[in-house]
């Protein structure tokens, strides 16, 4: 962990999905993602959600980061690579909801 | 305008230069003569950015390769291990390394527009920046490592990271086999740019003007 | 819908990777520069630039120290500290200046 993060919702290892929604503005979650199924690598800390700041806002609260990582087979359709292959991004919090479990022993 | 040595000298002849180099100079000056700035700022971040390179990188690996207990401080908290080496990259950003290994190999891209660790490594290359090289590292890495002459194991599983938030990354490379006896220096020289980002790595035999 | 800056995995679109590196030139430089110097003295956020990057209408087409520039332009008028009528002023100043060397 690089910065304390009270409060947040995941812990590693918790299965997530990339909620699948429309946003307008600045967003740093890619439509790659969105909707997808992947696990908490890692809890980064809390900090400023760029959403606000790049409006001029203080993007507080402080929001935690996690380092989610995803399966390349379930990203990319017809993924040419062997099924351990993976992805791994910063998303922030907001962006993450629930994961079925069941999914760990895909885990690369 | 006065132009001291190598931070302020010339423009490129007109004919090829960017419309934004003028605007850019522009919107510099009447920031300095507002205040908001001062040239010695602009010329000191010059400076700055022209003093990064990515054999500090080098540096970080090489040692990281003969001294377990720095390797470790370098994986779980690089910004502190590079001001051991004398690299200053305080700041709000921060770092982490990925470590390669005989199961996992790592490359490093920031799809949404060109996160990096500049302030170890310096500017980064223009293909990382490219939109080829953000679209398809992410979707087909294999492919796109084999277009940089790399070729992995089947049985080595890839990581990509995509650098979308407060978090820059770099990789550390393995040691490549036949090294035993190098000195540090030697061992630096070994490590290529790329190799920091995951799209190369370092051999043993190096041919003395590979980037 | 894909924004025009969201470029993970539209491989149909792109082809092999340039892997050559320009010579920088000295206003990249100072569009690099200038754009720290602003964030460092708290005038405008990395976030910010971005947020401005990802609105140009030449996203595509411009090279990328250009879309720096632009949108540092973009900002420093949009938070009055300058206008874009005297950076035109200026701006084709220097042009006529660099012109006599």
């Amino acid at each position: 962990m690089i910065r304390p993060a009270a409060g947040a919702r995941f812990a590693p290892g918790d299965p997530v999905q990339v909620r699948d929604i429309e946003k307008e503005g600045h967003v740093r979650t890619p439509d790659y993602t969105k909707g997808k199924p992947g696990w908490i690598a890692e809890v980064l800390g809390a900090f400023p959600n760029p959403e606000g700041l790049a409006y001029g806002g203080d993007g507080l609260p402080d929001m935690p980061l996690y380092k989610v990582g995803f399966r390349q087979a379930d990203l990319w359709e017809g993924y040419g690579g062997p099924p351990e292959d993976a992805l791994f991004i910063d998303i922030y919090e907001h962006w993450l909801e629930p994961g079925e479990h069941g999914g760990e022993e895909k885990r690369p | 305008m006065s132009e001291t040595g190598h931070n302020h000298p010339h423009e490129e002849p007109r004919d090829k230069r960017s419309p934004w180099a003028s605007r850019i100079r522009a919107i510099e000056e009447l920031l300095e003569e507002r205040g908001v700035l001062s040239r010695e700022e602009v010329e000191a971040q010059v400076e700055y950015m022209e003093a990064r390179t990515y054999q500090n990188g080098a540096r970080l690996v090489a040692r990281a390769w003969v001294d377990p207990g720095f390797k470790e401080r370098l994986l779980s908290d690089t910004k502190a291990a590079a001001a051991e080496l004398g690299v200053d990259a305080s700041g709000t950003i921060e770092f982490a390394t990925v470590e390669n290994t005989d199961e996992v190999h790592n490359v490093i891209v920031c799809t949404l527009c060109s996160c990096y660790p500049r302030a170890i490594l310096g500017r980064p290359p223009d293909w990382y920046k490219s939109f080829a090289y953000r679209s398809r590292v992410v979707a087909e890495p294999r492919e796109v490592l084999r277009e940089f002459g790399l070729e992995l194991p089947e049985n080595r599983r890839i990581a990509v990271h995509d650098s979308s938030a407060d978090l820059r990354y770099l990789v550390l490379p393995q040691r490549p086999e036949g090294t035993e006896g190098m000195s540090e220096d030697e061992l630096a020289a070994l490590v290529t740019r790329d190799s920091l980002i995951g799209t190369d790595v370092p051999h043993a035999a190096r041919e003395a003007n590979r980037v | 819908m894909k924004k025009v800056h969201d470029m993970g995995g539209r491989r149909e679109e792109f082809g092999p990777i340039d892997r050559s590196d320009h010579q920088v030139e000295d206003w990249e430089r100072v569009a690099d520069a200038v754009n720290i110097v602003l964030n460092a003295k708290g005038h405008k956020t990395t976030d910010e630039m971005r947020r401005a990057i990802e609105s140009l209408d030449g996203y595509r087409e411009m090279g990328y120290y250009e879309r720096w520039a632009a949108a540092a332009e973009l900002l420093v008028v949009e938070k009055g500290l300058l206008t874009k009528e005297e950076i035109d002023a200026r701006a084709a100043e220097l042009e006529q200046r660099w012109r006599g060397e």
